[in-house]
């Protein structure tokens, strides 16, 4: 391994792909935590969901067909999600809604292997997409900087949306106080509705997206779980920076972690969580102190 | 026994404590005016260590515990009770003052034996109680018992720390005329060495059991003094009766 | 503060029947399952302890009993102390890193706890997983179980080991009541009620919460102890956070605060696994659904729906036979 310009190259833009990735994730979940005050922990599991979604559209209609369906189709069971049980348990205080999505993990989990099977499914890089450039030196794959494009336009679209627009405004002012919020006259329980919808199809996307990089099994969404919990308490619950910046760090820590350190990467990023909760038990930028 | 020296605190652009300096001596019972927002609850948050100053000091026993934790001013003899009741719900009305007394008594962090079951703390509780007056409710549940009962131990909870200065935030708050005469007679009962500040929204009761009285307003003391004093004074009633009457 | 009702009393002496009529009839793979419900109960009544009692909901409990295994294990096969010495080290370690924990998470609440332990528990996973001494993916294997034969106990033997293990468990019920009832426990259940008056009273919240949650962690430890005893080899899947996660169903399909409650739960889960997971493989879909249905109903747990439905009535009979007073209204304080 030759530490040179290429390496740190190679290494930061996988590092930034897996944060973007968490990203996608992280921002939904963050922004229902804000909203809603509960954390969906089923939200690695409508992941998966979104991977079985465009695998399966793929294989009939092509990569874009998934793309683009399988957001709509998580953001469908979030439909079902959110009238069958999350809106029954809104005064039931946040932790009979953590619990209530503990037992979807269970429940989603064991309804992909019904469906899906247990057998891992793969999904082709699109050809729009194959192959490799060159970039500041090193070959890079094609689909992997889709993705950190991807990552980034997302942001910058929300970025835009929550800061400009007037459903951001809404959505800020019930982070910030939904009492109040609802006072003002906004239709608090709709606002969380298209929230956790759109957080849902974000979820799907970024299931969409990750699986030609993955094989699609029952229990990735298991496995992007605790990263993705990690990213939003670091970050801090509630806000999009918080959220690209949880991303980030734990997109470099575990990238560069596992390069430069292998036999501490996997506690390193454990190390760091606990040293924020320790340091600052709310995380870095959370919506509100 | 407890003073403060140019409190100040503000939040955001908002000051709500502006240079306030109070002394209170051994046993004295001082009640606070002041209309809603005057800062009245801050400067007790401000006392108790729940809020820190921006500037100023406070001591009490002649100590300065401007820098310590809630936990170590109640140590050392700072009580306070709340003007929402603040209780343990599922406990009884024993259990709530044992926790108390089993703080005070150093039986709260025990393994090998039960706090409540201690004779110090059975004594203190029972004290406690006929002080109070909760001797018939000791084991009804918090939940079971009226809201003027829960006023009782409110402050009652706050006794059993067997403070040296108790500070009371509006201790008959949301209790009717008759029932606020009756708990400012209970304080009567009260041993006389025990210094006692007092929020109170209603200044004939205030004048029931004030030794001496401060008015806060905007944040500032606006006047300290002996209550013949207060009562007749024009300033009290334009600040205070001013603003009762626009609310 | 924990409370024995009659309700409760009867419930044990009924598990604790099943559980002994069980240990002497059972054959070798009745007695495999008795045995995994007694160590999953011990572990459960360590979570139930801060869960319950102290609002402080964790996700490590699963990597706590791992590091008691994990730290037979090295103790008895590697540093070579003997069986009790070896056990008595593991659980110290286990308490002590415990208390170290609950002392860092003590400032944390709700959610942020849950995370807070969650990072403390995947860590232990990744450091056991990772590290040479514990063998890695491949785990640790030949370690003995504890030599009671001065008492004419063979624990090589199944049931003796059933038996062991349901002695275990009712000292460490006992203790943990005892916890409970102590003054230690009394603050811890004031903490839950209303931390910030506890403070106001001159109470250091923190130290009463890592101290519970040590405590907790020796009986985890144990329970580790046992597991590691239990199948003669432990493996990182030990520390894994579904481990946590089950123990923490488990402790709600019970019923939360009840200690009674997560027995049964330890009981129903155990049993539902392997009679579920003989029918079909999608074992894990029963309890997601039975999960969901249990927080959907409002009732707290299993016992917490039995408290609700029968126990006023039996508490009211017992009361109003045995003392002459009012019969107070029962409520399940969860």
């Amino acid at each position: 391994m030759s530490l040179d310009l290429g390496f740190w190259t190679l290494q930061a833009l996988n590092a930034l792909q897996l944060s973007m990735l968490l990203f996608l994730l992280s921002i939904g979940l963050t922004v229902i935590f804000g909203l809603m005050h509960f954390v969906n922990l089923a939200h690695g599991a409508l992941y998966a969901l979104g991977a079985y979604f465009a695998a399966s559209v793929a294989a009939v209609g092509g990569y874009w067909a998934g793309f683009f369906l399988a957001p709509v189709a998580v953001a469908g069971v979030g439909v079902l999600l959110y009238s069958g049980l999350i809106q029954r348990m809104r005064k039931s205080g946040p932790m009979a809604q953590v619990l209530v999505t503990f037992g979807l993990i269970f429940a989603l989990l064991d309804i992909t292997r019904i469906v899906w099977g247990d057998l891992a499914l793969g999904l082709e890089v699109p050809t729009l997409l194959a192959g490799r450039v060159a970039l500041l030196g090193v070959e890079y794959p094609v689909y992997r900087l889709f993705i950190i494009a991807l990552g980034q336009a997302i942001f910058a679209a929300l970025a835009f949306v929550l800061s400009r627009t007037q459903i951001g405004a809404m959505i800020r002012a019930g982070v910030d106080n939904d009492a109040m919020a609802a006072c003002l006259g906004i239709n608090v329980e709709r606002l969380f509705f298209i929230v956790f919808c759109v957080g849902c199809a974000l979820a799907g996307l970024a299931g969409a997206v990750a699986a030609p990089l993955l094989s699609v099994t029952p229990d990735m969404g298991l496995q992007i779980l605790i990263p993705t919990l990690i990213v939003i308490v670091i970050g801090g619950l509630g806000s999009l920076k918080g959220a690209i910046a949880g991303s980030l760090i734990f997109g470099f820590v575990q990238t560069f972690g596992a390069v430069l350190a292998p036999q501490l990467a996997s506690v390193l990023i454990y190390a760091l969580l606990a040293a924020v909760l320790v340091i600052r038990p709310v995380g870095l930028f959370p919506a509100k102190e | 026994m407890l003073e403060t020296r140019n409190l100040d605190k503000s939040f955001g652009a908002v000051h709500v404590t502006r240079g306030v300096s109070l002394k209170l001596e051994r046993g004295e019972r001082r009640v606070i005016l002041g209309p809603n927002g005057a800062g009245k609850t801050t400067l007790f948050n401000l006392l108790v260590g729940e809020l820190t100053p921006d500037s100023g000091s406070v001591h009490l026993a002649g100590e300065d515990v401007t820098a310590l934790p809630v936990a170590r001013r109640a140590r050392q003899g700072l009580s306070r009770s709340y003007q929402k009741n603040t209780l343990f719900d599922g406990l009884t009305v024993e259990e709530n003052l044992g926790l108390a007394a089993a703080i005070h008594t150093g039986n709260a962090t025990r393994l090998h034996t039960d706090s409540l079951a201690r004779p110090e703390v059975r004594e203190i509780v029972a004290e406690v109680a006929e002080q109070v007056n909760l001797m018939p409710y000791l084991h009804a549940r918090v939940s079971e018992v009226s809201y003027g009962v829960r006023r009782q131990l409110e402050v009652g909870v706050a006794l059993a720390t067997r403070p040296l200065v108790l500070l009371m935030d509006e201790p008959t708050s949301g209790v009717g005329p008759e029932m606020a005469k009756g708990f400012h007679d209970l304080l009567g009962n009260l041993p006389r060495d025990l210094t006692l500040l007092i929020i109170e929204h209603d200044m004939d009761l205030a004048f029931d059991v004030a030794d001496t009285i401060t008015v806060l307003n905007y944040g500032e003391v606006v006047f300290d003094g002996l209550p013949e004093a207060a009562r007749g004074s024009k300033l009290l009633k334009d600040i205070y009766l001013g603003s009762w009457e626009d609310a | 503060m924990f409370r024995h009702t009659p309700l409760r009393y009867a419930a044990l002496v009924l598990l604790a029947s099943a559980a002994l009529f069980q240990a002497f009839t059972a054959e070798y793979f009745g007695l495999e399952i008795l045995t995994e419900i007694l160590i999953l109960a011990m572990l459960v009544i360590a979570l139930d302890m801060v869960a319950g009692f102290g609002g402080m909901v964790s996700l490590c409990h699963g990597a706590l009993l791992g590091v008691g295994a994990y730290g037979y294990a090295i103790l008895s096969t590697k540093v070579g102390l003997t069986p009790l010495m070896a056990m008595g080290g593991a659980v110290a370690v286990t308490g002590g890193i415990a208390w170290v924990i609950g002392a860092i998470c003590a400032r944390s609440h709700g959610i942020y706890f849950i995370m807070a332990t969650l990072a403390f528990g995947q860590m232990g996973y990744s450091y056991v997983f990772e590290a040479p001494l514990f063998g890695g993916d491949d785990g640790l294997g030949g370690i003995a179980r504890l030599d009671l034969t001065l008492i004419g106990l063979d624990l090589n033997d199944g049931r003796s080991f059933a038996l062991f293990c349901l002695g275990v468990l009712a000292a460490i019920y006992g203790a943990a009541v005892l916890i409970l009832r102590s003054g230690l426990g009394r603050s811890l259940s004031g903490v839950m009620h209303n931390e910030q008056r506890m403070r106001a009273l001159g109470l250091t919240v923190w130290r009463v919460k890592a101290d519970v949650f040590g405590l907790s962690g020796l009986i985890s430890g144990l329970a580790g102890v046992m597991a590691a005893q239990h199948v003669m080899f432990v493996s990182p899947g030990l520390l894994s956070w579904t481990v946590s996660g089950e123990a923490l169903v488990v402790v709600i399909l019970g019923g939360l605060g009840t200690l009674v409650g997560p027995l049964l739960g330890a009981a129903v889960f155990v049993l539902l696994k392997h009679e579920v997971g003989a029918l079909t493989s999608y074992w894990h879909l029963v309890v997601g659904v039975i999960l969901i249905a249990v927080v959907m109903s409002r009732a707290n747990g299993i016992f917490g729906w039995i408290e609700a439905r029968f126990g006023a009535r039996i508490e009211r009979r017992a009361a109003d036979a045995v003392r002459d007073i009012d019969p107070r209204e029962v409520k399940t304080d969860a």
